[in-house]
Order: structure tokens, then C-alpha cells, then sequence
């Protein structure tokens, strides 16, 4: 069973009906009963940093989603927002802890060039700098949908698969054990977006 | 690097798809089309008047076109209230667009920025051109008047949280003559976040212009006759060979 988290920010029927699209079955769910069963689980995101933390408690998911992702290691595929709750730390208005699983922090982007607006929002690469399961059949000029004015800075270099450059690199793709994440929305992105969701579902 | 976007706009009446101006019913079209083309992003405008439909109809096309349509898709028409935005993102919208309630009350837009993050969020702008050469924002269809500048009040929207501006020329809208270039322009360099136009869209070079010369960001347009399948993509192909980097 395929859970997705409903922690009440995410576009929880766009990323149902694409898991539905590649063949899955999802179940959006914040019910614990449901998390503990799942054998994958996404963590979607639309929103600010604070209010999906402060949901997440709120449903009192937080011990639970540690366990079944930390010591449990069941795969997880964070998006957006998703992803940026997994890291240690946040900066959106104000200073806010995060879940933790990934060492790093999500900053603004501040592109120095004022013709690079923010948020940076539409379609841009995806540079595959690992090879990963998630990018099988990905071609390297595949383009992927993003819509967000923060961003991941990774104090582990090695958990980076994929990067995108708004006049700098940043992460768009890890990839740390069963915890896989993408800056992107690949439930936006139409065909690739569907391959790389399909391949997290598959092999992930 | 981030390309620039081509969007389709669809606006409905009473759940029907309506070209704009003239609102003439089109029933030309079938979600498997939208589905098929390479458009960048969608578009969704519910402008049905006031007690002339049910709004139950127009949540059936944004359900529908969520359900398909593995692109984003930005709502808008009518939202009110924050009620509002949960209801069309609960059926599946990627984004909300205001513009009425926005103008009464600016702090709608913070309130959404806040609940559902800025880039969810998109201001539309309805603008016209006056006799003495300035622009004026119009709500309610154009019907309004507002004698607010289209610049100061998509800045005043930045500041309050907008996510991106959505400017539409009344003028222009539905003469497939061109964008208002002037008008893109001078809202474009009021902000710095992403500015999307549209109204007036005729021919592919309009598009070209309206990214070098209207320092747009995405380019809107609402005759989707233009648009079967194989001309979206040989629009894109057209932006191509004029140097504006497109998702083809």
C-alpha cells in the first residue's frame, strides 16, 4: 500500500491521481494505523515550512514517521515542501526545526541577477549528477516543474543526485538510503514526472 | 535554465468552456486534448455570473482537468474567501487566482500567501487603458472602476504576499491583435516575481514579443483554436528559432 501523508498542505488529489496514472494505488491517509502499514509512503508538499511542521504535530505523527523511517527504513519520497521538512532546519520567516532525516538547511533563494525572479517558478533541468533508481529512463535533458522560493544547502555532498541552477546550483534530487526527495513536482511534470514517481514506486 | 512558459487559459461558464469577449460556447474540446498538447501550465477561469449557474459545475472541470492533466493548474474566478482556495485545492488546483476580493481587501492575499504559501497564489490584474494614456486596474469583469495604477497595485500585491501577477489588457483581450506590450512592461518592472500575460494573443510572434519586449515571464492565451495539437507545438518550435528558450 502506497500512503500518501495528508498533513493538510499538500495537492493531495494531484499526486494521488498521478500515483494512480503509473499503476499504484494510493491511500491518503494521516491515520496512524494506516502510516504503520504502508510499504511506501509520500510526503507531499504545498506551503509554508512552520505550518507543516506544526501540523505534523499537531497529528502527532512526528515519533511515528521517525520510526518507520529511521529505524524501520521503509522508502519515503518527499516533494517540495516534502522535502524541505526532512532537513535539519528552516529559515522561512523566522527559524524553525525540521524532522531531521537529511543534514542540511533549507535557505532563500537570492539570485543577485533581478531578472531571476522569485519564486522560481516552471520548468527546469534536472542535472543527474549520481546515477540513481529514480532517474531510470529520465533523459539527462528532461525537464521537471518547480514552483518555490526556498531551497535545500546539503552539508553532505553525498546524499546530492540531482541539481538545478538558478544562477547557483541547488539540490534537487536526494537520495539518502530509503529517503529519496525531489525540489521538483514530479506529479507536475508530465511524462517524466510520471517515470521518475513510477520509479520510485517500483524499485525505491 | 528556467524556461519560459506558454499557458493556456480556459474560461467556463456554468461548467460550459466559453471563448473569452465574445462568450461564444466551444465545445470543440476534450480533456484528452488538453492532456495531449505540451502546454506548459493550465489555466481555469470560472466566469460565471453571479446566480446564473451552479458553481458545482465548474468544480466538476477543475476535478476532471486535475485528474488528467499531469501539469500545473491554476484556478481562478470568484474566490472570496479562504474556504474558497481550500474547496479548489482540494479538487486538485496547484494554484488560486484572485482578483476582486484581492482589490477590496489586499490583506486576502497574505491571508492565502500564509495559509497555502505565496506561490500558490496568483494576482490577476485587469487593466484598460485611459484617454490620457494611463492605465486603471478594473474589477468585476471590467466593469469597475478602481483608479488604482496596474504597477503600484502588483507591487502592493508583491508585498503582500503575491506569488506571481497575472496582468490581462481589457483592450486587447480577444482582438488577437498583440499583447499590450506597454502595459506588460511597465508591470513587469514593477516586481520581481514572475509575470504572466495576457489578452490579445493572435499569432505566434506576439508570444516572441511579449517575452522580449513585455519582459513576460509566461505568456497566456485564451483563443485555444489556436491550439490543436500539433500547433502548440510548432509555437513552441517558432519560439525556439526566435531564441526564447521553451519546454518542447
Amino acid at each position: 500500500m502506497i500512503v500518501i501523508i495528508d498533513y493538510g498542505l499538500g495537492n493531495l488529489p494531484s499526486v494521488a491521481g498521478a500515483v494512480e496514472k503509473v499503476g499504484f494505488k494510493p491511500l491518503i491517509s494521516n491515520k496512524i494505523n494506516d502510516i504503520e502499514k504502508a510499504e511506501k509512503l509520500i510526503l507531499p508538499g504545498v506551503g509554508a515550512f512552520a505550518d507543516g511542521m506544526k501540523n505534523l504535530r499537531e497529528l502527532n505523527l512526528i515519533n511515528m514517521l521517525n520510526k518507520i523511517v529511521l529505524k524501520e527504513k521503509k522508502p519515503i519520497l518527499g516533494i517540495c515542501l516534502g522535502m524541505q521538512l526532512m532537513c535539519k532546519e528552516s529559515y522561512e520567516f523566522g527559524h524553525h526545526t525540521g524532522l531531521g532525516w537529511i543534514d542540511a538547511s533549507v535557505i532563500r533563494l537570492n539570485p543577485k541577477d533581478k531578472k531571476l525572479r522569485v519564486p522560481h517558478v516552471g520548468w527546469d533541468d534536472l542535472i543527474q549528477v549520481k546515477n540513481s533508481l529514480l532517474f531510470n529512463n529520465i533523459p539527462k535533458d528532461a525537464l521537471f516543474y518547480y514552483v518555490h522560493s526556498f531551497h535545500t544547502k546539503c552539508n553532505n555532498k553525498d546524499i546530492i543526485f540531482g541539481e538545478c541552477e538558478y544562477e547557483e546550483k541547488f539540490t534537487s534530487v536526494i537520495q539518502q538510503n530509503n529517503i529519496y526527495a525531489t525540489q521538483f513536482h514530479p506529479e507536475k511534470s508530465q511524462l517524466h514526472g510520471l517515470n521518475l514517481l513510477k520509479n520510485f514506486l517500483e524499485k525505491g | 535554465m528556467l524556461r519560459k512558459r506558454l499557458i493556456t487559459v480556459l474560461t467556463f461558464n456554468d461548467g460550459v468552456l466559453f471563448r473569452t469577449k465574445d462568450f461564444i460556447p466551444d465545445y470543440r474540446y476534450t480533456l484528452n486534448f488538453v492532456d495531449a498538447w505540451s502546454v506548459d501550465e493550465i489555466v481555469i477561469l470560472d466566469v460565471t455570473r453571479p446566480n446564473q449557474g451552479k458553481r458545482e459545475n465548474f468544480y466538476n472541470v477543475v476535478r476532471q482537468f486535475a485528474r488528467k492533466c499531469f501539469v500545473p493548474l491554476a484556478v481562478g474566478g470568484g474566490v472570496r474567501t479562504l474556504n474558497d482556495f481550500k474547496t479548489l485545492l482540494g479538487l486538485g488546483a496547484d494554484k488560486i487566482i484572485i482578483n476582486t476580493e484581492a482589490v477590496k481587501r489586499p490583506e486576502f492575499i497574505t491571508e492565502g500567501a500564509k495559509s497555502f504559501g505565496a506561490q500558490c497564489v496568483v494576482v490577476s490584474i485587469d487593466a484598460k487603458k485611459k484617454d490620457d494614456g494611463c492605465y486603471e486596474v478594473f474589477t468585476d469583469f471590467g466593469r469597475r472602476s478602481t483608479g488604482l495604477s496596474p504597477d503600484e497595485w502588483a507591487k502592493k500585491a508583491q508585498e503582500f504576499g503575491a506569488g506571481e501577477i497575472m496582468i490581462n489588457s481589457i483592450d486587447k483581450d480577444g482582438s488577437l491583435e498583440g499583447y499590450d506590450l506597454e502595459l506588460a512592461k511597465i508591470v513587469s518592472n514593477a516586481v520581481d516575481i514572475p509575470v504572466l500575460i495576457c489578452g490579445g494573443a493572435g499569432l505566434w510572434q506576439h508570444f516572441v514579443d511579449g517575452f522580449n519586449k513585455g519582459k513576460a515571464s509566461a505568456v497566456c492565451t485564451t483563443n485555444i483554436y489556436h491550439f490543436t495539437e500539433s500547433s502548440i507545438k510548432s509555437a513552441k518550435i517558432y519560439l525556439k528559432n526566435n531564441q526564447i528558450d521553451v519546454r518542447i
